[in-house]
C-alpha cells in the first residue's frame, strides 16, 4: 500500500512530546464562575433602560387630537390597521413577494374589524350612558350608506378638530351619532377605560394586547416617540434600544437592507429583506460547495496565523 | 432615596445616547463600542498565544 502524502494544511503530525491531564469540569466551572462574576459586576456598573409602558390613556392625555383623529380613522376605515389585509382583514393583498401573495396564503388569522373592535364594542361596554346608548341604537339601526354618510360628513369637518376644556370639538353637520362616539371614546381613553375594554374583549384574564397595540400604532404619538429614541426602521431601528443601551449589533445585516432601495420605500420591505436573508443564509450553508468562495480560507491563510505554532513546528521538521 | 436606590448603577443608561450620522447610517455610540469590542476580541483571539504554550515549551 502506498504511504499517504503528508498535507500540512490538513494533517497533523504525530505528537511525540509529553502529555498532561485536562479537566473539562474544572475548566467549565472556572468559566461559569468568571462569567457570573463579570455579569454581576457589569450589572452593578451599568444600569438598564426603564421606560414606562405607553398606554392608550397616556397617549390620549398627551395628544388628545391625535387620539381622536386616529379613532376617526378606525371608524372611516383609513387607518393602517383597517387597510392592512391579512392576518387582520381582507382590505388589501398584504405583503407579497412578486406573484406570491404570502399574507393572503396565511389568511385572516386574527380578525380585526376596526369599526367594531376599536369603536363600537368599547363604547357598548360603558354602563349607565343613556345618550350613548341611544346613539349606539341609532348606529346599529342605520343602513350602511347612512353610516357612511355620517362618517364622511364628520371626516370633512375633522380637519379643524380642536380640543379645549377636556372635550373634542368638531363643527360637523349631519354626522349622526359620530361626534358622540368620538367624544365618548376620547373620554374613555383618557380615563384608562379604553385600555381595559380593548384588552378584556378576549376574556377576563388575558395577555393578548393585539388591539391596544394596533390602535396605538395607527396614531402618530407612538411613532413620534420612537423617532425621538432613534427606534424607527429608517435609523437602523433593530440595532437600537431605548436610552443609551447597546442593541443587537449582530443583526446589522438584517437592518442594512432596509436602508437600500427598493426596500427603503417598498411596502413589502419585510418580505423582500426576509427573502434576501434566506438566499444569503442558503449561500452561507452551501459555502463548502461554491467554487471560489470555498477557497477563501485557503487563500487568505488566516488559519495559518491561528495555528502558527503547528506550522512553525512543521517547517522545522 | 430608598436604600436600594443608593445601589443604583454607577453608569445609568436611561438617558438618550449619542449618535453618529453618516449618509444613511445612523448608529449609537453604544453600538459602535460593542462592534469595536467584538472586533478587538476577534483579533485578540487570533493573535494572542494559547494559554499554557509557554509551559509546554518549558516542559516538552
Amino acid at each position: 500500500m502506498r504511504k499517504k502524502t503528508f498535507r500540512p494544511d490538513v494533517d497533523a503530525p504525530e505528537w511525540k512530546g509529553g502529555h498532561s491531564p485536562y479537566d473539562i469540569i474544572k475548566e467549565g466551572t472556572i468559566a461559569l464562575v468568571a462569567v457570573s462574576l463579570l455579569t454581576l459586576l457589569l450589572a452593578i456598573v451599568f444600569g438598564s433602560p426603564d421606560e414606562h409602558a405607553i398606554t392608550i390613556k397616556t397617549w390620549s392625555n398627551a395628544a388628545p387630537i391625535d387620539f381622536a383623529s386616529t379613532a376617526l380613522s378606525e371608524l372611516n376605515g383609513t387607518s393602517t390597521s383597517a387597510q392592512y389585509g391579512a392576518p387582520y382583514n381582507h382590505a388589501s393583498t398584504g405583503p407579497q413577494l412578486g406573484p406570491f401573495t404570502l399574507a393572503k396564503w396565511v389568511g385572516v388569522r386574527i380578525a380585526v374589524n376596526t369599526v367594531r373592535d376599536f369603536v363600537i364594542a368599547p363604547l357598548k361596554s360603558q354602563p349607565n350612558q343613556p345618550v350613548l346608548s341611544t346613539d349606539l341604537s341609532q348606529w346599529s339601526q342605520a343602513s350602511s350608506s347612512t353610516r357612511a354618510s355620517w362618517v364622511a360628513n364628520y371626516t370633512k369637518a375633522a380637519g379643524k378638530m380642536t380640543f379645549a376644556n377636556g372635550q373634542v370639538a368638531v363643527n360637523a353637520t349631519n354626522a349622526g351619532p359620530v361626534p358622540v362616539f368620538i367624544e365618548d371614546l376620547t373620554q374613555m381613553a383618557r380615563s384608562g377605560a379604553l385600555d381595559q375594554a380593548l384588552i378584556t374583549q378576549a376574556g377576563f384574564y388575558t395577555t393578548n394586547y393585539t388591539l391596544p397595540l394596533l390602535f396605538l400604532a395607527d396614531g402618530t404619538y407612538l411613532a413620534n416617540l420612537a423617532q425621538k429614541q432613534h427606534l424607527s426602521g429608517d435609523q437602523w431601528g433593530m440595532m437600537n434600544e431605548t436610552g443609551s443601551y447597546p442593541g443587537q449589533a449582530w443583526l446589522w445585516l438584517y437592518t442594512l437592507w432596509y436602508q437600500i432601495p427598493p426596500m427603503t420605500t417598498s411596502g413589502n420591505a419585510d418580505v423582500l429583506v426576509m427573502a434576501l436573508m434566506m438566499v444569503l443564509s442558503l449561500g452561507l450553508l452551501l459555502v463548502p460547495f461554491i467554487p471560489g468562495i470555498r477557497s477563501i480560507p485557503r487563500k487568505t491563510r488566516v488559519y495559518r496565523l491561528i495555528w502558527r505554532e503547528h506550522y512553525q513546528t512543521q517547517e522545522k521538521t | 432615596m430608598s436604600w436600594y436606590g443608593s445601589l443604583a448603577a454607577l453608569v445609568p443608561l436611561d438617558n438618550l445616547g449619542h449618535y453618529l450620522h453618516w449618509h444613511f447610517i445612523e448608529i449609537s455610540i453604544a453600538n459602535v463600542l460593542v462592534i469595536v469590542l467584538m472586533a478587538v476580541t476577534f483579533v485578540a483571539a487570533i493573535l494572542l498565544p494559547f494559554p499554557g504554550r509557554r509551559r509546554r515549551k518549558e516542559n516538552p
